[in-house]
């Protein structure tokens, strides 16, 4: 690759990955309803640089979602390979969701209406969580027992348990991010929970 | 970092590698015990089983999602290469 085409490659990738900070930023404050031409306003792009790089409003909305998912993905997956205490884990896994906490819960609320794809995303996301948080109970094993409860529902009902305060945020936090307000009642009761 | 071509896990320290072994491109949960790679209809069924055990999800959601997020990698793609 010559320096010129290498260069064009750098800022084509810088645009994208501007194009698709700006999509969650956009999609996090509106929702899902969203049009490519506002997420182009937002990014101070012209509507056809969107397109070059997003063929479809559907595209745009797959490659974020995934964009979310992988973050999330990654950083428990780096955890659990080191962690060795649930809280701790749980306590990650509200920081991180706390960080996208509005576009999560427009995931959660517009799941029904939104491309199939983005079904699976959240689906491939949940079971990626579930799996580390099963690695991270086995790793905590020597220090306190877990109720002997399948891994899918241990992990159902701490997401259950999320979901409910996110789709009432407004009766919990009014104002205010309902994750970081209430994340030690959250992890401390569900411990207590699940702790044998 | 490098991500497993057959399930997208990343592999971020040489036990995830299939065999141990860094120039492999897939990890050890997409492995035969013979220390090749699992074929398509293999790693659909372990991914299918994977969903089902992790969230509970009915059998054919799982296996539709499974099918859906294997064709996003790079192992697979030419299963769908007519739109199948």
């Amino acid at each position: 690759m010559n320096k010129v085409s290498g260069k064009r490659q750098l800022q084509k990738t810088a645009t994208r990955e501007h194009i698709l900070n700006t999509a969650l930023a956009v999609y996090a404050e509106h929702g899902f309803s969203a049009s490519t031409n506002v997420i182009a306003q937002e990014a101070r792009l012209a509507h056809g640089t969107v397109f070059v790089h997003f063929p479809t409003r559907e595209d745009m909305l797959q490659r974020t979602l995934e964009r979310f998912a992988s973050e999330l993905g990654d950083k428990l997956h780096e955890l659990s390979e080191t962690e060795d205490d649930l809280k701790n884990f749980l306590y990650t896994h509200i920081d991180i969701l706390t960080k996208y906490e509005h576009l999560y819960k427009n995931i959660i609320t517009e799941l029904s209406s939104l491309p199939p794809a983005a079904t699976t995303s959240l689906i491939a996301v949940q079971s990626i969580a579930s799996h580390h948080f099963g690695n991270v109970i086995a790793n905590c094993a020597g220090r306190y027992a877990v109720k002997p409860i399948p891994l899918h529902m241990l992990f159902n009902i701490w997401m259950a348990l999320l979901h409910y305060y996110l789709l009432n945020s407004e009766l919990f936090a009014p104002g205010r991010s309902v994750l970081n307000s209430r994340r030690d009642e959250l992890v401390n009761s569900y411990m207590e929970l699940i702790r044998n | 970092m490098k991500k497993c071509i057959a399930c997208g896990m990343p592999m971020t320290s040489r036990s995830e590698f299939a065999m141990g072994d860094t120039s492999k491109d897939y990890c050890r949960h997409c492995m035969r015990p013979d220390g090749s790679m699992q074929s398509f209809a293999e790693k659909l069924t372990s991914m299918t089983e994977f969903i089902v055990r992790t969230q509970g999800l009915d059998a054919s959601v799982a296996e539709r999602s499974a099918k859906a997020m294997l064709r996003e990698l790079p192992a697979w793609e030419h299963y769908f290469d007519h739109g199948s």
